[in-house]
């Protein structure tokens, strides 16, 4: 079965690739694979998002994408270079410079305000931080009035454009969202898709969003289908209505679906 | 059947989930036990090495009579003895007499335990090994120690010197008994050694050993003495020796009836007993005290590893809000809960006490074993004995201080709310309560103690020590105790202060700032327990150090020169000077003579008198010395006012030989005053003098190796010779100090050690509880260098700010205890031990940083994903 995904014509080139990449978690009879060989391009510009249910491998996939855990086999590329060939120390410097990270549980630092949060990265790689795009973010997120807070003191919507903001000082290549609206009422996250997509269209960042829920899904430029560690479908300009029949169709096992126009 | 105490099951599983927690927490408890098993085994040991020698002493007794009263008077004659020696089923009697004489060869040896020949063997310590025992008044028997010290042989002659006192000296009630019953006599008695003997028991090891002579000798000996020996013990040896620890019906009836004309109440009892009743009584002050001393400090060490414990205790809890909110809901009931964690803590205190107790055990029997090859001149037993005491009690303590320590964490257990199991899973964190009445004792203890230390130092300085000592003790006491009750309040402030200069340095000291106060109650507690161990060390070495420098300044007044020698006779005097002359580091002697004149019109002052020249090689103020000519008389400018002479004026110096007019030289060196010419001198006094050498130490040794020098050297020549002088005196008070110092600051670092553990448990539950964070920081480019420079400046900030405070109040207090203390000596010198303070805070920085290493590994460890996991 070719479950290649083949970039559509015209589209800019690739931030992020993956070729042949692997994931086996335990040995022998135990051997779970969690990642059976993914070829995926995600386009730089763009606001993609991988859906699958639970246990599909979607995690996992963002995970060796963004150098947070190693392949078994494969390799992962952000721009040129090879990430499952680095080392620590280089794979810090990589989170420090080209990745950005928004994560399900927010992941503030509660002892620092709002702002100290948003430059933090920037800090430990020892930069400084630029004002005007701080001030361009800060407006964006629409957290003008909440930068002298500390994380206890805001909502749940409030913290995570705050997660958003620290993700995108450092003007990473990309910007990998795991759930980000795992945690939020539907408002908040709405709030929160729309403002991950304004980043995108507004201030033209790379963002990568792991996600189950089709509604979500829906914000994105594209959907990336995964089912049983492996892809399962691409979708794009989905609606919540494709998305999610594009997610029933891996329920029943179809073996792969290709809906919308293809450009 | 586990089933039935679902609190003990449950109990269980969490400590088996804790168990790398719970061991740090454990150690520091364990180190507290073991302190105080080695302090009930020492005093066993004590005990034990006392009735090894009072029961040497009673040697194969079968029986002790002895008779007591309470003036302390009654004693056994002559006549007694031979009763008991008479009575049916006695084989010998030995009465139990001693003496203490001057015995030299030459000027070799001094003072020692004169025993009498036995008369039978088996009821003396003492063996024979060589020759024979002495049979007449004019030989004895040495110890081959006391033999060796003599440098004398079977054959040689040795020379005791006793006073005889005219019969009646002790009772007479006369200002001047010398006036009413004539002068004491010195005799010498020269004595044959026939024999050398051997003490294998040890009896008398405390006195350096032993000399024999016929108990005629020495009955005769003590008659001339104003106070002679009583016998108040009778070591009587059977026919038949008794079985089991009573003396038979008989013998003790027919031995009361010997006694019965002696006045005062006599007891018959078999030697085990009396050598146990007469250890006690021996023992019973002076263990107690050494006890009390000791268990103070093993009261502080255990008190520091409370803080660790109810910190560990807190964070268990804290960390376990979900699991007893979810318990909570399934139906558990607080109480269920407070015991779960009181349970928890019993078990671990059981533990870590067993484990105590064990580490101490071997630790004292290893010190056992290594202590021979130090000579103590005490023969200390081969093996510990450990009694039900010395098991039970640490036991005891540390299962009841583990406990204690969780009362507050137990309560915290209750009151998780069943719903905390409903709401996410963010790192739980205790809220800490307002104390107000915490505040408010804190307060009144700190202001009160302060207060009364204030107190303490005023009166010590106006010439009341006792009670300025009570005052100081008591307020500084009270003091700490509000100051470490506050510490939560005030301590993250002073930790908020110095970590803003840290913050300074970089993005992962800010981080670690940022982390040390979001948790202030403990970062307070654990930087509190260390703060208590660092606070009492130096607080002992301020006050040592005061101690030193004020007996430095005290002695440099007192005394003109480095080193003096008094030789004990006058006939030793030539050679105890070439003797001190002869030895390195002695750069110039001077020999100087005293003696009591009459001066102007003052009688009995002591006057010094050397040769001008000499002398001033030997002072340290030689200008002075070199003012004085033939014919003139060194005056401080009091004394020349006192005695209404101005300088050049004649004063008039009379001694027994005659008087002679000498000239008014002022000097400004008390020391120096009156002081005049060798020559003028022997003018007036002839032979009515007594005369010192006087050295003054080259530049290049150390003084304390040139006195050991001078002491062994004038030791050879004359064994009683005082060498004292400033150099030797500040030497041997240092010595004193240090030994002192030393000793408490060993006792008091176990409290540091413990402390420090609790630094090392505080990072690895805070790396534990922030592992989501630390795994955040990863992704969004913390290295893993920061990450372990964080912990590391977390750690260290944590041990300085406990460091840097601790010493801070150590100074205050051991300046204030100096004060108090030492007024009544003279002028206190305030000293700042700099060495000890350096290595105080370097050790903390270094434990701190230490401390971290292993926290920092494993939160290093963590992968990113962890951040991005769900619970």
């Amino acid at each position: 079965m070719d479950t290649t995904v083949y970039l559509p014509v015209g589209s800019s080139s690739p931030a992020v690739r993956a070729r042949s990449l692997t994931k086996t978690y335990g040995t022998g009879e135990a051997a779970v694979h969690a990642l059976a060989g993914v070829d995926v391009d995600f386009a730089a510009g763009q606001f993609t998002a991988i859906m699958g249910p639970s246990g599909s491998g979607k995690s996992t996939l963002m995970h060796l994408l963004a150098g947070l855990d190693t392949a078994t086999s494969g390799q992962a590329f952000l721009g040129t270079t090879d990430i499952t060939r680095l080392g620590d120390r280089e794979l810090t410097r990589l989170r420090r410079d080209r990745v950005g990270f928004v994560f399900q549980q927010f992941n503030l630092l509660p002892m620092f305000t709002a702002e100290q949060n948003i430059t933090l990265p920037v800090e430990l790689a020892g930069g400084s931080v630029d004002p005007e795009w701080l001030a361009t973010l800060v407006s964006t997120l629409g957290l003008e009035q909440r930068l002298s807070h500390r994380p206890a003191e805001l909502s749940g919507g409030q913290q995570q454009r705050v997660a958003i903001a620290r993700a995108l000082i450092a003007q990473p290549d990309v910007v990998f969202a795991d759930e980000p609206t795992g945690n939020l009422d539907s408002r908040s996250g709405a709030e929160v898709l729309s403002f991950l997509r304004r980043s995108v269209r507004e201030l033209g960042r790379t963002i990568i969003m792991v996600t189950h829920d089709p509604s979500a899904a829906a914000y994105a430029d594209r959907v990336v289908l995964i089912a049983d560690g492996r892809i399962a479908g691409d979708i794009t300009d989905p609606t919540p209505e494709s998305a999610l029949a594009g997610l029933d169709a891996l329920r029943t096992l179809e073996p792969a679906v290709q809906t919308g126009p293809v450009a | 059947m586990p089933t039935s105490y679902p609190t003990a099951r449950l109990t269980l599983g969490q400590m088996r989930r804790s168990v790398g927690r719970l061991t740090a927490a454990g150690v520091a408890i364990a180190i507290g036990t073991a302190f105080v098993t080695v302090t009930l085994l020492a005093g066993g040991v004590i005990t034990r090495t006392t009735y090894d020698m009072v029961a040497a002493s009673y040697a194969g007794a079968d029986v002790v009579v002895s008779v007591d009263d309470d003036q302390g008077l009654a004693a056994f004659d002559a006549e007694t003895v031979e009763k008991v020696a008479a009575v049916d089923g006695v084989a010998a009697v030995q009465p139990v007499v001693g003496y203490y004489g001057d015995l030299r060869n030459g000027g070799k040896g001094g003072y020692l335990a004169f025993a009498p020949v036995p008369v039978e063997p088996r009821l003396s310590p003492l063996e024979l090994t060589d020759g024979a025992w002495p049979a007449s008044g004019d030989e004895v028997a040495l110890t081959t120690k006391v033999a060796e010290r003599l440098g004398a042989g079977i054959g040689d002659t040795v020379t005791l010197r006793r006073t005889v006192y005219p019969e009646g000296w002790a009772d007479s009630r006369s200002e001047d008994p010398a006036a009413e019953l004539g002068e004491p006599e010195e005799v010498t008695e020269e004595l044959e050694v026939t024999g050398l003997t051997d003490d294998p028991y040890g009896a008398y090891a405390g006195y350096g050993g032993a000399a024999a002579v016929t108990s005629v000798t020495i009955d005769a000996w003590n008659a001339d003495e104003p106070s002679p020996y009583l016998v108040t013990e009778l070591l009587v040896a059977l026919d038949t020796p008794p079985e089991g620890t009573t003396v038979p019906a008989g013998l003790d009836d027919a031995i009361h009836a010997a006694t019965a004309a002696v006045a005062g109440d006599v007891a018959v009892k078999t030697t085990q007993e009396r050598a146990e009743d007469q250890t006690a009584a021996q023992t019973g002050g002076q263990n107690l005290v050494f006890l009390v001393f000791v268990l103070t400090f093993a009261a502080i060490a255990l008190l520091v590893a409370a803080m660790v414990i109810t910190n560990t205790f807190q964070v268990l809890v804290a960390q376990r809000t979900r699991t007893l909110a979810l318990l909570r809901c399934i139906g558990a009931g607080t109480g269920q809960l407070y015991r779960s964690v009181l349970l928890e803590a019993a078990v671990l205190g059981a533990i870590a006490s067993a484990a105590g107790i064990l580490a101490g055990g071997v630790l004292a029997q290893v010190a056992l074993l290594v202590a021979p090859a130090f000579d103590l001149g005490v023969p200390l037993p081969g093996a510990i004995t450990p009694t039900w005491q010395s098991v039970v009690l640490p036991f005891a303590v540390g299962i009841g201080v583990t406990v204690l320590a969780a009362l507050a964490p137990a309560r915290a257990a209750t009151r998780v709310a069943p719903l905390a199991a409903l709401r996410p899973a963010d790192a739980p964190t205790l809220r800490a309560r307002s104390g107000r009445a915490r505040l408010v004792i804190a307060i009144l203890c700190t202001l009160g103690g302060f207060a009364a230390l204030g107190l303490g130092v005023v009166l010590g300085m106006n010439g009341g020590p006792q009670f300025g000592l009570v005052a100081s003790v008591l307020g500084g006491a009270l003091s700490f105790f509000g100051v470490v009750l506050s510490s939560v309040l005030w301590l993250p402030r002073v930790a908020a202060g110095l970590g803003a200069l840290v913050a300074r340095t970089g993005p992962a000291a800010r981080l670690a700032v940022a982390n040390t106060l979001r948790n202030p109650r403990r970062t307070a507690a654990t930087s509190t327990a260390l703060l208590i161990g660092v606070t009492l060390v130096t607080m002992m070495s301020t006050g040592a150090a005061s101690a030193r420098s004020s007996g430095d300044v005290m002695l440099d007044e007192a005394f003109p020169y480095d080193l003096s020698v008094a030789p004990s006779d006058e006939r030793y005097l030539a050679d105890v000077h070439d003797a001190t002359a002869a030895t390195e580091g002695v750069a110039a002697t001077a020999k100087v003579a005293h003696a009591i004149l009459t001066v102007g019109d003052v009688e009995g002052l002591e006057v010094t008198a050397a040769d001008p020249a000499e002398l001033a090689r030997v002072v340290n103020t030689p200008d002075d010395a070199e003012r004085l000519t033939e014919g003139s008389i060194l005056l401080t400018q009091e004394a020349a006012e006192s005695l209404s002479v101005a300088a050049g004026e004649p004063v008039t110096v009379t001694g027994p030989e005659g008087s002679i007019d000498l000239s008014v030289v002022l000097t400004a060196s008390a020391p120096l005053n009156r002081t005049l010419t060798s020559a003028d001198l022997a003018r007036v006094a002839g032979d009515d003098t007594w005369t010192d050498v006087w050295a003054h130490l080259g530049g290049g040794d150390d003084p304390t190796t040139v006195l050991a020098d001078v002491q062994q050297a004038v030791g050879q020549v004359d064994g009683s010779a005082l060498v004292m002088g400033p150099a030797a005196q500040a030497a041997q008070f240092r010595q004193v100090v240090d030994v002192i110092l030393g000793i408490v600051v060993g006792l008091l670092a176990v409290a540091v050690v413990i402390a420090l553990i609790g630094v090392t448990n505080t990072l690895s539950l805070s790396v534990i509880e922030r592992t989501r964070e630390s795994a955040t920081l990863r992704a969004i480019g913390l290295s893993k260098e920061q990450l372990r420079g964080m912990l590391a400046v977390e750690g260290m900030l944590i041990a300085g700010v406990g460091a840097v405070l601790g010493v801070a109040l150590g100074l205050v207090y051991g300046w204030a205890g100096a004060a108090t203390a030492l007024s009544l000596m003279g002028e206190v010198q305030y000293a700042v031990p700099w060495t000890d303070v350096i290595v105080v805070i370097v050790v903390a920085l270094v434990a701190g940083l230490l401390a971290s290493v292993v926290p920092a590994r494993a939160a290093a460890r963590t992968s990113p994903v962890a951040a991005l996991a769900v619970e």
